[in-house]
């Protein structure tokens, strides 16, 4: 060993801003939690230039991916023009000279907060979602390693307990976005905070979803072709949002996910989330497939 | 901040080599491309010294030493190169480590050489399988399956990539297999 | 239309960035020189928190964030990460460190002598307004002592190990090269020994003292004597590729050991040591450690709710991550709220 052999030629920074070592403990990582779907993959997680919390997780899984021939969308909240989804698309642009696009169809990333994009993602296209909190446990066992002892168990009854006391309680599922769900029949994961509007859309899909969080030291995936399912009783059905009617006041698109827009009479309009899908409209373009047709899932 | 950094040809290699690997997992017993034949270019996008690696053959040793993975006895390693086209070979693999129902994530990864395309008939199911999907494997003793069953309770088990030349297949172990 | 609000949004955010950078205006390196210079304890905090030894850098983080210490620890963590591993140092212990202070509380004297060192442990705390009103402040000449006081110090727990009144942790020998490293590895329960001390040498100074004085005041099982306390420059030894160690310079680390008297007929110890002088961080993290033996999960001295919830970059950023919009999330529960509202009007109509 010489000192040749120790250092390199000084650099502000690697490509893709990840050093490899980095990248090939997230390549690791990667391929177990597609080996095991829906299982929680520790792994160290480096600080990367944006704060915790503000989707570290899913960047460090997009660097590792992105090439100069990636096309890399970025969202929050379905929105491309969001303005963390604007800074985490200039960074990964600025660090790996890829390609950005707000139009799903012609992304290879896809890295996306809060959201499943509404056009059917394809079997050459990747999805990274950020993920705040990974342990759907969490809200009945907030210790981490006693949670992880009930995954290594199947031990699920106390979320089956919460869920079946809120149906008591409130007649219903009060769960809101991040629905458990179980997948390939073993590992209860969260979906990340997508509305239950986009949980069916990553069951049997066609593409590889894959749950960073980056302040959490967690990753774990969703392989094509893989049982999704939110945890619902038999008799108590699994409901997504009821917008399946609604209709976007600009663009006029109809049943999609919306947002909700107070107005100062006191009524709301609608706008629909996916911001792009909207562009879509107003311009005549026609969409790619969707996952939903008529304000229903089509199977 | 500077302007974007160029890839190296190295970084490009291995990052190709990574999304043949990632794309072979997702999709078991559909065939992807490697940039490069051989075991060393996935060694050098997997491996680093925070990694255990177990070879039998002894000609890839300098490969993997060069990425600093420590050289350890098979049951001790995260990494295994091996070939398994003996039954001699398949009983070993039965030291390999398969993780915990708390870390399934410690089970190895198993590369080993193959023919693919050609060979006895398998029947894949699983995730990243829409329906089921056939595989002709060569060079594999047919005791593998068997002893590949008993080393995957499920989320326990090894990660299989059959590598043939530039063309690489991966049986996570989700991925059921029955021959025929 | 906030369609095409794209480029909108992309300026925005470039201007909110500009605005918060103008008020600290130009950056020079005598800026950044006056900051190591002038703060040096601020330079210490930063560096231990961000593990980065360098306080050239951390003066410049400080410089660029205008002195938000979170935000500069982001930055400096950020540049650490893509830096290459090059070798482990060799271990250090406590008698060889040159000390520059070194005290115990459990006995008037110890063998060594208590080496107060530079404190303002005893001074009162006025502050000098008369350099507002234009005088300077120029800090009375230290007197040396007629007899220097040795560099290094023996290890107080090492006398008492020798008496027999300490619980000696079993050594558990571990080759150089293989010290587990927190930053290539997760952190998982039960901590291995070194992620826990490295946890806590990272951790938030504030964070822990909150934790730490929870347990002070009787949230703990342990109340905590400072056994030792000590300021100290480490050589870095490294080897060179011929094989011959060298030291490649020093770096400014504070120790602490608390012990309690509880226990079975011995002394328990408890240990945390950082990068740079920062007492506080240190008998804080030792108290914690202390404590954590057999705490009940959950609770503020448990090993996994103290280092989890004392990682600065972690815990500061997921408490600016509520800024971000989360509009869907609500939108998601709203949907949930009105249905249940609505089922709950329809049944509570009389029949």
């Amino acid at each position: 060993m010489s000192l040749d052999t120790l250092t390199r030629p000084w650099k502000a920074f690697s490509y893709g801003f990840l050093d490899a070592s980095a990248k090939r403990e997230m390549r690791r990582k990667i391929l177990k939690a597609i080996a095991v779907p829906g299982c929680q993959m520790p792994y160290a997680s480096r600080e990367v230039p944006i704060a915790r919390g503000w989707g570290t997780g899913g960047l460090q899984a997009t660097l590792t991916l992105v090439h100069p021939g990636s096309v890399v969308k970025v969202i929050d909240q379905g929105a491309d023009d969001s303005v963390n989804a604007a800074s985490i698309r200039r960074f990964i642009a600025r660090v790996s000279g890829a390609a950005t696009t707000l139009d799903t169809l012609e992304a290879t990333i896809l890295q996306s907060r809060h959201r499943v994009p509404e056009e059917k993602l394809r079997s050459d296209q990747v999805l990274v979602l950020q993920v705040p909190n990974p342990e759907p446990l969490r809200p009945v066992e907030p210790n981490m390693s006693v949670a992880r002892q009930m995954h290594a168990d199947a031990d699920y009854g106390r979320m089956w307990l919460q869920l079946y006391e809120q149906i008591v309680r409130s007649g219903r599922v009060m769960q809101g976005a991040s629905y458990p769900s179980l997948v390939n029949g073993r590992h209860v994961m969260t979906p990340s905070p997508i509305p239950r509007w986009d949980v069916p859309k990553l069951n049997m899909a066609e593409h590889l979803t894959i749950l960073s969080a980056g302040r959490e030291k967690r990753l774990f995936a969703v392989p094509p072709f893989t049982r999704v399912e939110p945890l619902v009783f038999d008799d108590v059905p699994y409901r997504v949002e009821e917008h399946g009617a609604l209709s976007c006041h600009r663009s006029g698109a109809l049943g999609f996910f919306m947002n909700e827009i107070p107005q100062e009479d006191g009524t709301a309009r609608y706008e629909i989330s996916d911001s792009q899908l909207g562009v879509k409209h107003l311009d005549g373009e026609a969409p790619g497939e969707t996952w939903y047709r008529d304000g229903e899932f089509a199977t | 901040m500077q302007s974007a950094p160029q890839p190296d040809a190295r970084e490009i290699r291995d990052n190709a080599s990574f999304h043949a690997l990632m794309m072979a997992l997702s999709r078991p017993g559909e065939v992807q491309t490697l940039p490069e034949a051989g075991f060393a270019p996935l060694a050098q996008a997997l491996l680093d010294r925070e990694c255990r690696v177990f070879a039998d053959d002894d000609a890839l040793v300098p490969v993997l030493r060069a990425t600093g993975a420590a050289l350890v006895p098979l049951a001790e390693a995260d990494h295994l190169f091996v070939a398994l086209d003996s039954a001699a070979a398949v009983r070993a693999l039965a030291g390999a480590a398969v993780g915990s129902f708390l870390y399934p994530d410690q089970g190895a990864t198993v590369i080993a050489p193959a023919q693919i395309g050609v060979g006895p008939a398998l029947t894949l199911t699983g995730p990243g399988i829409e329906g089921r999907r056939t595989l002709r494997l060569g060079g594999v003793d047919p005791a593998l399956w068997e002893a590949r069953r008993r080393l995957c309770r499920y989320p326990e088990g090894v990660d299989l990539f059959f590598v043939d030349g530039r063309q690489i297949v991966g049986l996570p172990r989700s991925t059921a297999v029955a021959e025929g | 239309m906030a369609y095409v609000a794209t480029r909108g949004g992309e300026r925005a955010i470039e201007q909110a960035e500009r605005l918060y950078r103008a008020q600290m205006g130009e950056i020079t390196p005598a800026r950044v020189a006056e900051i190591e210079r002038a703060l040096p304890h601020l330079i210490d905090r930063v560096m231990g928190e961000a593990s980065l030894y360098a306080p050239d850098l951390a003066a410049l983080a400080l410089a660029q964030s205008g002195g938000d210490l979170y935000e500069a620890l982001l930055l400096l963590r950020a540049w650490r990460s893509t830096q290459p591993r090059l070798q482990t140092a060799a271990p250090v212990t406590q008698e060889v460190t040159l000390t520059h202070r070194r005290i115990s509380a459990a006995f008037k004297d110890i063998p060594g002598g208590q080496i107060l060192g530079p404190t303002l442990d005893y001074s009162h705390r006025l502050l000098a307004t008369e350099v507002l009103e234009g005088a300077r402040f120029v800090p009375a000449p230290v007197e040396k002592a007629a007899r220097p006081a040795p560099a290094c110090h023996p290890s107080l727990a090492d006398w008492q190990k020798a008496q027999g009144l300490v619980e000696a942790p079993a050594l558990a020998p571990v080759a150089r090269d293989a010290i587990p490293d927190l930053t290539k590895e997760p952190l998982l329960f039960p901590a291995k020994r070194a992620h826990t001390l490295q946890s806590l040498a990272r951790a938030d100074t504030g964070g822990m003292l909150a934790l730490g004085y929870s347990a002070m005041r009787g949230y703990g099982n342990a109340h905590p004597t400072v056994n030792e306390l000590r300021l100290s420059e480490a050589e870095v030894i490294v080897r060179h590729p011929d094989g011959t160690e060298f030291s490649a310079g020093r770096v400014k680390t504070s120790q602490a050991e608390v012990v309690t008297t509880k226990g079975e007929g011995k002394l328990r110890l408890g240990f945390c040591a950082t990068l740079g002088w920062n007492e506080v961080k240190t008998i804080a993290g030792a108290t914690l450690d202390l404590n954590a033996p057999g705490a009940p999960k959950g609770s503020p001295v448990n090993e996994e709710f103290f280092l989890y919830h004392t990682e600065p970059v972690e815990s500061s950023g997921f408490c600016i991550h509520f800024k971000l919009p989360h509009y869907v999330t609500f939108q998601s529960s709203l949907d949930a709220l009105r249905d249940a509202k609505k089922r709950r009007e329809t049944t509570e109509e009389p029949a």
